[in-house]
């Protein structure tokens, strides 16, 4: 008996705190961080929720901060970059996917209008010194990513100028102006980097290996695969990345009138629409399918389906499902090229292979036939890693197999799908790995758990707010140099941001807070521990759930006692 | 990260709970049910009026499970007399404080059966005789802390313990009584419904009722998981869904006259909200043709509010909640 | 000054005395003079407070509690019906220990109907826990209200001051009203502490579980019992102050060795002394006016009584089908005496009806009787009633 009756019953104020209605809890809401799909479907590795939330708070350069800690080339990738994250956007479930893209090519165009610098220092002088092999993305982002380390990087590249692939992207997808900007403002931390360095010619895997505390191997594939109809080529035969490269350095291309570019690939497309806009009577030919959103994606073309589009607005000739059966030759010079219309079919074990189905053949008259078909790792210098495969096979770190402190990233890896970002991904992965052997400290877990699925977002919370669009030249003003797509402005970069879900992590809405019917869920000025703004507080906390079920962004859920 | 890892002590946590940036008329530690509406509601209430109130309580959950003694989780002047007196206890205090010169509001709670039914007269008492009272009715449709027996206010067909379906009968007869109407009719200057599922619009009619001298009138739509048999965590989910059917309006009257409504968007079926509560189970009864009336007349009842109230939003960009239900990074909305 | 007044006048007047803040009723013959009375005086400046005429005397009651609770000073009345419809309200208002005052203007209980006088009303609220004052006259109303205020916020508990409806309420008297200084002086401005507070928010009205309850209930007895002191006290007081007694918790009229004593509550008080001096040849007899009821004062009560044979209880209610309220309570507060009290139980002057003095005849002839008749309305007429509504154990008068 510790209280004395007052007299009449009256109570005092606030005194139930001595009442834990936490002891009634059989499930317990917790915060839990997951992946938006944007991040987990990153080939970077970006967080893009992670800086949109930056972007919605007014803080842009924060949220470019925490973009380069990931992808060092921003202005590039939000060009380029097939991004896959607008594709698995939950928002798209809603109403439309947002344009993470054009935030991430806002915030790396911003960077470079502004001269933001990249929030690293150099490496100590006594820091472990790592050899970079090749110059185009994977290199430049697995340098950067070192040196974000504390570790002393040199890249080699055979070239006069860092950039690789990068080059080959015209400018009216890719200015050159900003490849050499980003780059050159990447190399300014510390980097050092010696051109017309050929590995096998210049310098030598055993001299790397002796020399360098470790080595990533970023070659690119520079070898052009072999193409034949039955054994009989035209004489003279252009490889599309070759031309793609022509074009690059010199503005020049070999005379014709009408082409047909074999291959679905970006370097198909790209090829063709230069030779489009060269006034050549572009055609491709390609096996697989023209991308429909309304069917599944399996056979569709590799090139980015933006390009695709432009490409058949601008009036190159698409031939899907066709493959060439011959060559029609006036001597060693093409006349024209025989198709017909293929299928990818199961056979009798399911698998599925191409038919060919006679009687759908039909002329393409052509004077140039150009295959794009995809270029394998150069093998010079490397044959020992290579072991006359096409590729390098690496680990989930970009480790070669079986070889000590070799890394490897970018297209001359195998399984690669040959986009800028994937590379970027690849370098960063192998210098986080590079840099905890050499610190020799554990390797992180890598995250592949399941992202937030749009059934356990709360919509309600959501209202209908339309995709920020970049503008886009029309046919008539599009030409070889100007970029066709513009930028956003910075108040489309603010309407973007607000629109993410913020799938599964904390968005601090106030939701959990304000609808808590027990009071336990208290809100912090700083962020908490887990990432988020609120603490529960289980002493009060009855577990009915109110707080998961509102939480827009899924981020909590409830556990059993 | 779960919580395993968290390192917040109960003094941070005490310390916490001290500092939050809202008022908290309305402490942890009280007894109401899990995922309680009517907890909610209150909670909201007195978060928006502030401290500077004196608050009648009716006799009801809301005064049992937030005041078994020697405990009380009010951190405001508080009174429960009786079931059927609180517009006189709350006319008392308004009369006393106006005589001692004291601006502090007098608040007036009752559930509905404290506001339609027993509590009725001298609700209707201290509105006409003008008392700068603000009365809040927690509605949660039946008479839930005597054990789920129906009131005036329980709707159509719903099954309470005095209103069993059998093979006489489906539910309780008669409807819902619509007290806004009524209570508007005693010329008082606002009257207004609103839901615990749209927050900000409830403490904003809060405050703007707090703002006006004279008698005003809140109704809260407030699901109650154990009479209405739901989930807890479904109460704002089933609350949301009562307005977005139609079923229950969100409206504002001034001196009679609707000044305000939240536009339902895209009305969802009736049947998306009662298929939620066992208290309408036997309207889904396979094969009753009683039960299919039954939902064609709730169907019914809710397509007449949308029509009388005019609660179709008109325009191209209808919101079902003028944004009231919309996050937004950093909690603004809840200002 | 005395001034010739309308007991409810008289009162309006004392109310307005006592400053109170808030006045709520409803009106209800024949309290309704009072509550005009006070609108008067608040019409024309002579009072200030907030009078609020309420829907019902439920919400007359609810509403002063309210009041009370927030810290101000409050009143009300009310009478037979009334009393009745506002008894959950009055038992709360005990329960809570809230102080305040109400005057009942004891009327008949409906049904039959009747708007005339006896004390059925506040009898039927005798256990609410208020301390219940009757007055014999109009000067001991008016000094008892204002005796009410003190008690009350001394105790701590609700007062209802009763006077006979018509009989005290509507009757011209020449009345002593006292002047606001005097009234001030005795009675302190109301500072409640535990009104409610913005800033010391206490919660009224809890849940007390099985645990607390007899406590609650023990504490709220006890506290009855216990304001016979500031009763007493507050008499005393005002006796110094004024020059006049309201009447203590009793008084005692007669011969201090009188065998026969008259024990009754309220206005009939006055007709029985007029009754003794016409009828002098009857024995020397003991008029002794209960004025504090709630609490009982069985002590006082014994020591008026110690020289008594027989004690003739007459009051204005009954308990059917057991019989007089006043007189078990009496013979029930006499027992175990030195020497025996025999204790003679009647109800008068029911709905109104006059009480002539003959009644004093009838009541001695009563004590004469070697055992004392069973209890009975003394003055009913049998042959207004049909044969088969008689009663058969009834005693022919």
């Amino acid at each position: 008996m510790e209280s004395k009756l007052t007299r009449g019953g009256f109570a005092y104020p606030g005194t139930t705190l001595v009442y834990k209605t936490g002891s009634w809890r059989i499930q317990r809401p917790v915060h839990t961080h997951r992946n938006a799909p944007c991040h987990s479907a990153c080939p970077a590795g970006e967080d893009p929720q992670a800086y949109l939330a930056l972007l919605d708070e007014d803080k842009p350069r924060e949220a470019w901060e925490l973009l380069v800690s990931i992808n060092p080339l921003p202005a590039i990738t939000g060009r380029v970059c097939p991004h896959p994250c607008e594709s698995v956007c939950n928002r798209g479930q809603y109403d439309e996917p947002l344009a993470i893209h054009s935030i991430e090519r806002y915030l790396g165009d911003q960077a470079l209008a502004k001269n933001w610098a990249y929030p690293v220092s150099p490496a100590a002088e006594n820091a472990p010194h790592v050899a970079v092999v090749g110059a185009g993305p994977a290199g430049l982002a697995s340098a950067y990513h070192l040196i974000r380390h504390g570790l002393q990087v040199t890249v080699f590249d055979e070239l006069s100028e860092a950039g690789g692939t990068l080059f080959t992207i015209p400018d009216y997808r890719l200015p050159r102006e900003i490849v050499r900007k980003e780059i050159e403002r990447l190399l300014d931390t510390g980097i050092s980097f010696k051109s017309r360095h050929k590995l096998g010619r210049e310098i030598h895997l055993p001299e790397l290996q002796q020399e360098y505390a470790a080595v990533f191997l970023a070659p690119g594939v520079m070898k052009s695969n072999e193409w034949s109809v039955d054994g009989v080529t035209p004489y003279d035969l252009h490889e599309g990345l070759h031309l793609l490269k022509q074009w690059s350095d010199v503005a020049s291309l070999p005379a014709m009138k009408s082409a047909a570019v074999i291959g679905g690939g970006n370097t198909a497309i790209d090829i063709a629409r230069i030779l489009n806009r060269n006034g050549v009577d572009t055609h491709i030919v390609i096996h697989s399918s023209l991308p429909d959103p309304d069917k599944p994606a399996a056979d569709d073309m590799r090139a980015i389906p933006r390009e695709i589009e432009q490409a058949l607005e601008e009036g190159v000739q698409i031939h899907d499902h066709h493959g060439v059966k011959r060559l029609i030759l006036r001597g060693e010079k093409l006349t024209g090229i025989e198709i017909l219309r293929m299928r990818k079919l199961p056979d009798e074990e399911g698998r599925l292979h191409r038919v060919a189905f006679e009687g759908t053949e039909s002329i393409l008259h052509v004077d140039q036939v150009i295959p794009a078909i995809g270029q394998v790792v150069d093998a010079a210098g490397m044959e020992t890693l290579l072991d006359g495969k096409s590729y390098f096979s690496v680990d989930d770190w970009g480790q070669i197999e079986g070889k000590e402190n070799i890394y490897a990233g970018g297209d001359a890896v195998e399984g690669n799908g040959g986009t800028v970002t994937e590379a970027i991904g690849n370098g960063r992965i192998a210098a986080e790995a590079i840099a905890a052997k050499l610190r020799q400290q554990q390797l992180p877990t890598i995250n592949k758990s399941e992202p937030v699925h749009f059934n356990s977002l709360n919509m309600e919370y959501f209202e209908p707010s339309s995709r920020v669009e970049q503008v886009i030249l029309s046919v008539e003003e599009r030409t070889c140099e100007t970029e066709i797509e513009g930028g956003i402005s910075g108040l489309q970069a603010a309407h973007e941001a607000n629109r993410c879900f913020a799938c599964g992590n904390c968005l601090r809405c106030d939701n959990c807070w304000t609808l808590c019917p027990d009071s336990a869920v208290l809100k912090t000025n700083e962020v908490t521990f887990d990432g988020s703004f609120y603490v529960f507080d289980y002493d009060y906390c009855k577990g009915c759930g109110l707080c998961a079920s509102e939480c827009p962004t899924g981020y909590i859920s409830m556990v059993n006692e | 990260m779960n919580e395993d890892t968290q390192t917040v002590t109960p003094e941070t946590l005490m310390q916490l709970r001290k500092n939050q940036p809202r008022f908290e008329g309305l402490e942890s530690g009280h007894r109401a049910c899990l995922g309680c509406g009517e907890a909610l509601a209150a909670r909201l209430v007195t978060e928006a009026a502030g401290p500077d109130v004196m608050i009648a309580n009716a006799t009801g959950c809301l005064e049992i499970f937030t005041t078994p003694w020697p405990e009380s989780a009010w951190r405001l002047p508080w009174m429960h007399s009786l079931f059927e007196n609180t517009g006189a206890i709350a006319a008392g205090m308004e009369a006393a404080l106006k005589a001692q010169g004291k601006p502090t509001k007098v608040l007036a709670f009752a559930g509905d059966g404290g506001t339609f039914d027993i509590g009725f007269q001298s609700l209707s008492g201290m509105l006409e005789r003008g008392h700068n009272v603000l009365f809040v009715c927690f509605d949660n449709e039946a008479y839930m802390n005597t054990g789920i027996q129906s009131s005036s206010s329980t709707p159509h067909a719903a099954m309470t313990t005095t209103s069993p379906p059998g093979s006489a009968r489906m539910g309780k007869q008669n409807l819902k009584k619509d007290i806004l109407s009524i209570v508007a009719a005693h010329h008082i200057p606002y009257a207004a419904t609103a839901s615990v599922a749209y927050p900000s619009d409830l403490r904003k009619k809060i405050r703007r009722a707090m703002e006006i001298e004279g008698p005003t009138f809140i109704q809260i739509h407030s699901p109650c998981p154990l009479g209405w048999g739901h989930d807890g965590a479904d109460s704002i989910k089933v609350a949301r869904l009562a307005v977005q059917t139609g079923l229950f309006p969100v409206i504002e009257l001034e001196s009679r006259e609707m000044i305000g409504s939240m536009p339902i968007r895209n009305p969802k079926p009736v049947t998306d909200y009662l298929v939620l509560q066992q208290r309408f189970r036997h309207l889904f009864q396979q094969g009753d043709v009683r039960a299919i009336e039954e939902l064609a007349h709730i169907q019914a009842l809710a397509d007449h509010n949308i029509k009388h109230f005019k609660l179709r939003g008109e325009g191209m960009d209808a919101q079902d909640s003028d944004g009231a239900d919309t996050v937004c990074r950093g909690g603004m909305r809840w200002a | 000054m005395r001034k010739a007044l309308e007991g409810s006048q008289a009162i309006a007047q004392t109310v307005a005395l006592c400053r109170p803040q808030v006045v709520a009723a409803y009106p209800i013959t024949p309290q309704t003079h009072i509550v005009e009375n006070i609108a008067k005086l608040v019409a024309n400046g002579k009072m200030e407070c907030e009078l609020v005429s309420v829907e019902s005397e439920f919400s007359a009651a609810s509403l002063v509690l309210g009041a009370a609770s927030a810290g101000s000073r409050t009143y009300t009345a009310s009478a037979s019906q009334g009393i009745l419809l506002m008894s959950e309200v009055l038992y709360n208002i005990a329960g809570l220990r809230i102080p305040m005052v109400m005057t009942c203007a004891n009327r008949a209980i409906s049904a039959p109907l009747s708007i005339w006088n006896d004390q059925q009303d506040s009898m039927a609220v005798r256990d609410a826990g208020w301390i219940q004052l009757y007055c014999s006259d109009n000067q001991e109303a008016v000094d008892t209200t204002i005796q009410a205020y003190r008690i009350s916020e001394a105790t701590e508990l609700p007062v209802m001051v009763c006077m006979d409806g018509f009989t005290l309420t509507h009757t011209l008297e020449p009345i002593d009203i006292p002047d606001q200084k005097m009234v001030d002086t005795y009675l302190p401005p109301f500072n409640f502490s535990r009104a409610l507070d913005p800033l010391k928010p206490t919660s009224v009205g809890t849940l007390v579980s099985p645990d607390h309850y007899s406590e609650a209930r023990h504490s709220h007895h006890h506290a009855l019992l216990d304001a016979i002191n500031e009763i007493v006290a507050a008499d005393t007081d005002w006796q110094q102050l004024s020059g006049r007694s309201a009447g203590s918790l009793l008084s005692v009229d007669g011969p201090a060795d009188a065998h026969i004593g008259i024990l009754t509550l309220g206005s009939i008080f006055g007709t029985l002394c007029a009754a003794r001096d016409t009828f002098t040849e009857l024995p020397a007899t003991k008029l002794i006016k209960l004025r504090s009821y709630r609490p009982f004062p069985v002590d006082a009560l014994r020591q008026a009584c110690s020289e008594l044979t027989d004690l003739i209880v007459l009051e204005r209610a009954l308990s059917p089908g057991f019989g007089g309220i006043v007189s078990s309570e009496v013979q029930a507060a006499l027992t175990h005496m030195a020497s025996e009290v025999r204790v003679h139980s009647f109800a008068v002057g029911l709905g109104g009806r006059d009480m002539p003095l003959e009644i004093y005849r009838k009541l001695h002839k009563q004590v004469e009787v070697a055992v004392p008749a069973p209890f009975s309305i003394i003055d009913v007429e049998l042959e207004k009633l049909s044969a088969e509504d008689h009663g058969t154990g009834a005693a022919t008068n």
